[in-house]
């Protein structure tokens, strides 16, 4: 039977090589898609992605056995993105406005078409960066709290434990930020409306 | 409660976050607005929506390069931690944890909770100096080993509490819950701090005593300062306020003596509308002989492994009307005469007309599931095309008429006659009739007369008297050749039977009679069966004829019914625009995790004969719409209820799921009445698609009379169906209703509702009210937030 993530992670702590890999090979996709949803750069999501696996390993935090280990390891990605923004010097807010903006202010925003697709691909990636906009719109903490829950599934109290606030808190959060994407894809959703 | 604090209660509900309170206050009101049902759609097709920013992939340069790292991470693992060597103290506390349970049997019984020596006490005795020398040790703070009923420890969760490193690089990366205190009560009573050396073991078990009250929940953190391991002060911190957890636990160790506190005060009892119900005298049901085939409801199909599902179209009506008749007599139908599709298919529903050169066209609705808002109710509406009287072809008809014994009942043979003269009224000179009759056995009245004759076919009609056995199979064998005889090239060639069903001399052999039909049918002469009467009606055998000789099944119980079928709808019923309608469906399960068809159950095909054109499937008659429903449970759902249990994964096969969002792709194929080749029409079905418009009528209606059928069949995929709902749905959605058949079932429905003792629960209990009952053991999640 498959382990836990929280035997893994225990079972690392205990000394276990093998677990180390076996959370990397897990985990590595869905942290690098977190810091890159966070961020919206990918040079930086890789490189956050790579310190937490290595602060991680390294045992740089404590991993306290009560919480899921999928939550603590968010909170460490979401820690890291913290501080990366921090080190780009107060150049750039976290919030990415939008691209036009951060152009200006120097920032790199890397959208989802920016890697040769095939033709075909091209009306899936506008939507793509459709939904990417409108999620960068919207205010830091409905962001995050959408991105937990809409691509990482996370339920409200794992979100509330990442963000660091109450459950009431999150379920408005929620809420708004739906309200707002809702609106602000309106047109986009329409299209083709029968 | 407003509105907008109710869409954010939806919106809790539609992640799976709602208590059960909220759950049942969100599920009423969403029975009863139409615009949070949207609402709770629309959140889906957000969701949907959200997905195509889907998941890029990690390069593989930048994914070798951190591998490499962590390479140094290998050696030196356990030089360098004192994790490893703390858990191994722990694998050993939780053995003698169990070596405690089966020692001490109190354990067991007043469901206590123990507490052993910290590891750290010992490890102090014996590396005293060890410990003392290390400036940044971590501390495990307490070993709040659990002892429940079962024996089951949980001191490796429990026990693994570390406290961080407090170098000032782990501290700023140290997770906020872990440094911040806002979690913590600050209202906790301070316990004597005893030195660790000094524990003797009388302050051992008064420790003990005091933990067993908070539980798990006590977390004695202790701070090393410079200096010996004095422990300065010792709080407990109790996440949850201790006299709340205290009464808890001396709640739970009372119930276990067998002796629950005092009981909650019984709940009053309110009805709400607080109208009594007379008995009602329901007569004692006659003995008789009708036969229906039973039906098995379909179940909800994993749509990772059946994505497919293929179906035959049903324009049959007959279950409805023949529910209807058991309905004005004060019963309740039997299950299996129960037939769900056949009773959305009774009503005409408001599709579009069909573009140009297409036989119908296809309708596609998606919402909310009336009766379990979890779900989504999929609509596939087909309407054909609507012909004009010009384009109508000739028709040649056969009235096959029973005239046996049993047919001499006020509701069967006058009927029938009546029936007739009512088609016949509607008849052109270019149409012949023809008419058989069949008792003992069979003989032609009348051989292909004019339509505009009436006067002679009105005659022929009233002469006919009622009497003798019934040799069925003989009749059909000489309709059929009266009909060949009398063949119309390019025309509408027509068997029409009435009868009560009951064949019981001659060729009743049903498959040799089902032979014969087909064999007709492919010859291009088409069978409509007319159900009559009561008492001895056999269902299952006409519906069958009907199914296999291209036709369709129709029963009259009234006169009313008579003028629908064959006045209103004659056309319908006539002129088969296009035969062997299938409908498959592809589900995506990107978006679908499980979906079931409501009714159909007999017309499920094989996936593969979607494709096979000698398959028979339904036919589609002129300006017929036909309705199928598909209750969905989106990916992703939180469900709630029984969803079938899932199949292991495949070993030796991955399916891989293309990416998309669409819901479904339906697929439909349907042959000119005259060929032989089938045509394929193909439509995509979208949330993203589908417009913002209100629920439609149609969808309202479609889904009231599939919820009015599942109750009626007591379905146990019913969910939270009740005839309120479906009252209040249908009577918004009434629409335009020329003959009153909508008006009529919501008459229906306020009889079966009076009639169906199995639903009628009106006990209202006040909203904090519930069943006193044993309190669960509360999960050890210590953490608790200052929302909750």
């Amino acid at each position: 039977m498959a382990q836990t993530d929280e035997e893994l992670i225990i079972d690392y702590l205990r000394g276990n090589d093998k677990a180390m890999e076996l959370i990397f090979l897990k985990f590595k996709v869905q942290v690098f898609n977190y810091a890159f949803r966070l961020l919206s750069n990918r040079a930086d999501a890789e490189d956050v992605t790579a310190d937490t696996f290595l602060a991680i390993f390294a045992k740089k935090y404590s991993y306290q056995p009560e919480v899921k280990f999928v939550t603590w390891l968010y909170t460490v990605v979401r820690n890291a993105c913290i501080d990366r923004i921090r080190k780009r010097k107060k150049h750039v807010s976290l919030s990415v406005k939008n691209k036009e903006d951060n152009e200006a202010e120097g920032a790199q925003i890397d959208v989802v078409d920016e890697k040769a697709v095939p033709v075909e691909n091209i009306e899936e990636n506008e939507r793509a960066r459709q939904v990417q906009l409108a999620i960068n719109k919207l205010p830091d903490e409905q962001k995050e709290a959408i991105i937990l829950r809409a691509y990482h599934s996370m339920d409200y109290q794992q979100i509330s434990q990442i963000m660091n606030c109450s459950l009431p808190n999150v379920k408005i959060l929620i809420f708004r930020a739906r309200e707002n994407l809702r609106k602000e894809l309106s047109f986009f959703m329409m299209e083709g409306a029968e | 409660m407003n509105h907008e604090e109710l869409k954010i209660l939806v919106n809790a509900y539609y992640d799976g976050e709602a208590t059960a309170e909220e759950k049942a206050v969100v599920e009423t009101h969403l029975k009863e607005c139409g615009e949070c049902r949207k609402f709770l759609q629309g959140l889906r097709r957000l969701s949907s929506t959200l997905k195509n920013w889907s998941d890029e992939s990690l390069s593989p340069d930048v994914s070798q390069k951190i591998h490499q790292e962590m390479g140094k991470f290998k050696e030196g693992v356990k030089m360098q931690n004192v994790y490893s060597r703390v858990s191994v103290t722990i694998a050993t506390v939780v053995v003698v944890a169990f070596v405690a349970v089966f020692l001490n049997q109190n354990y067991y019984s007043l469901q206590m909770t123990g507490r052993l020596k910290s590891p750290i006490e010992r490890d102090v005795k014996k590396y005293p100096d060890e410990l003392a020398q290390k400036q940044q040790i971590t501390v495990p703070e307490s070993l709040g080993v659990r002892v429940d009923g079962l024996a089951k420890v949980e001191g490796d969760k429990a026990a693994m509490e570390f406290k961080g490193q407090k170098t000032d690089e782990a501290q700023q990366y140290e997770p906020y819950y872990l440094s911040s205190g806002y979690r913590i009560q600050q209202n906790v009573q301070p316990i004597s701090p005893p030195t660790i050396e000094a524990l003797t073991p009388e302050q051992e078990t008064e420790q003990l005593a005091v933990r067993d009250v908070s539980r798990a929940s006590l977390a004695v953190r202790s701070r090393q300062d410079e200096g010996g391991f004095q422990a300065q002060s010792y709080e407990a911190q109790t996440y949850g306020s201790t006299e709340e957890t205290y009464s808890q636990e001396l709640a739970k160790s009372a119930c276990v003596s067998g002796w629950c506190g005092t009981p909650p005060p019984s709940p009053t009892i309110y009805y709400p509308q607080q109208t009594y119900y007379p008995p009602i005298y329901t007569y004692p049901a006659p003995s008789t002989t009708e036969e229906y085939g039973r039906i098995d409801e379909n179940e909800f199909l994993d749509a990772t492994q059946n994505p497919l599902s293929t179906l035959s179209i049903d324009v049959d009506t007959a279950s409805y009307s023949n529910i209807r008749r058991f309905l004005n007599q004060n019963q309740l139908p039997p299950k299996d005469a129960v037939r769900i599709e056949e009773m959305i298919n009774y009503f005409t529903y408001d599709y579009p007309q069909p573009s140009w050169g297409r036989p119908f066209s296809i309708t596609t609705e998606v919402s909310t599931c009336p009766w379990n808002p979890q779900h989504e109710l999929v609509l596939v509406g087909i309407q054909g095309k609507t012909l004009e009287n010009r384009q109508v072809p000739p028709s040649n008809l056969v009235f096959l008429i029973d005239v046996s014994g049993s047919m001499a009942d006020y509701n069967k043979l006058p009927l029938v006659k009546q029936g007739f003269k009512m088609l016949v009224n509607s008849l052109r000179p270019q149409d012949k009739v023809s008419i058989v009759v069949y008792a003992g056995s069979s003989g032609v009245v009348l051989d292909s007369v004019p339509g505009h004759d009436k006067y002679q076919i009105i005659a022929a009609l009233d002469r006919l008297q009622a009497g003798g056995s019934t040799a069925g199979g003989q009749g059909i064998q000489l309709a059929y050749q009266i009909a060949q005889k009398n063949f119309i090239h390019y025309g509408n060639n027509r068997v029409i039977l009435a009868t009560d069903g009951d064949f019981n001399v001659g060729v009743s052999s049903e498959a040799e009679l089902v032979r014969l039909i087909e064999e007709k049918r492919n010859q291009g002469i088409f069978l409509t069966v007319l159900g009559f009467g009561m008492g001895n009606y056999k269902d299952s055998k006409m519906e069958q004829l009907a199914d296999k000789g291209n036709g369709n099944y129709a029963y009259i119980d009234n006169v009313q019914e008579a003028q629908k079928v064959m006045v209103n709808e004659l056309g319908t019923m006539l002129f088969t625009i296009a035969k062997d309608v299938k409908i498959q469906i592809e589900f995506n399960p990107n978006e679908v995790k499980a979906y079931r068809l409501i009714g159909y159950e007999n017309r499920l095909l094989a996936k593969e004969d979607f494709n096979d054109d000698t398959k028979d499937a339904g036919e589609l008659g002129a300006g017929h719409t036909v309705t199928a429903l598909y209750e969905v449970i989106p990916a992703g759902a939180f469900t709630f209820d029984s969803h079938r249990p899932s199949v292991d994964p495949l070993k030796y096969q991955a399916t891989k799921v293309k990416r998309s969002d669409d819901l479904m792709t339906i697929k439909l194929r349907y042959k000119e009445p005259r060929s032989n080749h089938s045509q394929l029409i193909t439509k995509e079905v979208n949330r993203r698609r589908m417009s913002w418009a209100p629920i439609s009528d149609n969808f309202q209606f479609a889904s009231a009379v599939a919820e009015f059928g599942l109750l009626l069949r007591d379905s146990k995929h019913k969910g939270n169906a009740s005839y309120q709902s479906v009252l209040m749905r249908a009577q918004g959605a009434l629409g335009h209703d020329p003959y009153g058949y909508r008006q009529e079932f919501l008459g229906l429905v306020q009889k079966a509702q009076s009639l169906d003792y199995r639903h009628r629960v009106n006990v209202y209990y006040p909203p904090n009210w519930s069943y006193p009952q044993p309190q669960p053991v509360p999960e050890s999640d210590p953490i608790k937030f200052k929302g909750e």
